[in-house]
């Protein structure tokens, strides 16, 4: 059974702050960014590596740098402790499976390194789908 | 006592295409010669645990090289390089190896690369069968598309890292993570020749419609893919196997495109296997 969306959201916050990997090159972690997971959509706000806010209802206007789109089976899929191969991360899911990624891209490679970290803490945090 | 590693590290000069490289190799073992390329803006310690397992290196001479402007082998040393975008070619790629393997006077060494060392190893299977005993492709296919990115030197972004972690999920997540970020470090240091490496991998490189040219009986070619491959995935290597008259493949589980770097104890029992199978051929 999914999480519910806000306790997934404490969650998601709290590891995001602890990891240590984050932590250690988490001084200039700034971007925002929307994960549409098709029934449900999250913007997750960063600054300076630290989860400044998680918005789990965004509005048609709320603002975003960059977006992850895919069908709720994949980000299913992204949350199993070891993914399926093709599903266990954005680049491969992006190149085989259905993930979209849109947006300002130059923001996500200038963040990317955290944010590939961040991105596989849904393997112990699980999705809200 | 100091732990010192029977891996030996030296220069060779060598002209290729009118270009002098002084190029770096790390050598041990002692048998039948073989070649090993690391992947596309990358260097030699992603053979890191092939050069010290003795049970290869009691029968196979295991040279590891940086390809010219990678790691310890430097741009050309008679050239204004600097002045020139970098796009690697299959032929020149060829002919490094060729000039390498004659300089160090290999016997019809066998040659095995990953990633754009695997295509290269297509390249040589086809057009040079008899300067090598096998090729041994991993990771590769007739024809990648869609590496050739701006990307991977972007000016607005940190290249090292996006080279870096742009590359992370190449690799199995059940890869140890100490070697996953051994490969994320050496990735950090090849940001300047990653997309000139990736102009062969994506866009020179294209065997479409020749493979069936390959000798196999003059150059055995065992391919191998890791499941979590997503550049070449197993059924693109498994296709390019089965175009090439006595091709064999050979897929890896739960392993991705840096097999040697990410998880070398597994890739090993792969890699005995291939050497197996060259050694009852040749």
């Amino acid at each position: 059974m999914a999480l519910n969306v806000r306790d997934w959201a404490v969650k998601f916050g709290e590891a995001t702050d602890r990891d240590p990997t984050i932590g250690a090159m988490a001084r200039y972690y700034t971007c925002t960014f929307l994960w549409d997971m098709g029934t449900q959509k999250i913007i997750v706000e960063m600054v300076d590596g630290k989860t400044y806010r998680i918005n789990t209802d965004p509005q048609p206007l709320d603002a975003y740098d960059f977006a992850l789109k895919a069908s709720p089976a994949t980000w299913r899929e992204f949350a199993k402790p070891i993914p399926d191969p093709m599903y266990h991360g954005i680049w491969s899911a992006s190149f085989r499976r259905d993930l979209k990624i849109e947006g300002n891209i130059l923001v996500m490679m200038q963040n990317l390194r955290n944010f590939t970290v961040q991105f596989e803490l849904l393997r112990k945090v699980g999705v809200p789908v | 006592m100091a732990k010192h590693s029977p891996v030996i590290g030296r220069y060779v000069t060598i002209n290729v295409d009118g270009y002098e490289y002084k190029v770096f190799y790390l050598r041990n073992g002692t048998g039948v010669p073989v070649m090993c390329q690391h992947t596309a803006g990358c260097h030699n310690h992603q053979w890191r645990g092939l050069l010290e397992d003795e049970s290869i290196t009691k029968d196979y001479d295991i040279i590891a090289y940086d390809l010219a402007r990678h790691g310890k082998s430097d741009p050309p040393l008679n050239r204004e390089w600097w002045k020139e975008e970098y796009t690697l070619t299959a032929s020149h790629y060829m002919n490094f190896i060729i000039a390498l393997s004659e300089a160090l006077e290999l016997d019809r060494p066998i040659f095995m690369g990953s990633s754009f060392g695997g295509n290269v190893a297509l390249q040589l299977a086809l057009h040079h069968p008899d300067k090598f005993r096998a090729v041994i492709p991993v990771e590769a296919a007739e024809h990648a598309p869609g590496f050739y990115l701006d990307w991977w030197r972007h000016p607005h972004a940190n290249a090292a890292q996006v080279c870096a972690s742009g590359v992370w999920d190449l690799m199995a997540p059940q890869s140890p993570d100490m070697d996953r970020w051994l490969t994320w470090h050496y990735y950090s240091q090849g940001s300047e020749v990653f997309k000139g490496d990736l102009y062969f991998y994506s866009i020179d490189h294209d065997l479409r419609g020749k493979l069936e040219n390959i000798d196999t009986k003059r150059c055995p070619v065992i391919m191998m893919t890791g499941t979590y491959d997503y550049l070449t995935p197993p059924e693109a290597t498994e296709n390019t196997a089965r175009q090439i008259p006595g091709g064999i493949y050979i897929e890896m589980e739960d392993i991705g495109h840096f097999p040697m770097s990410e998880n070398y104890p597994l890739f090993a029992v792969y890699l005995k296997e291939a050497l197996r199978i060259i050694d009852e051929r040749t």
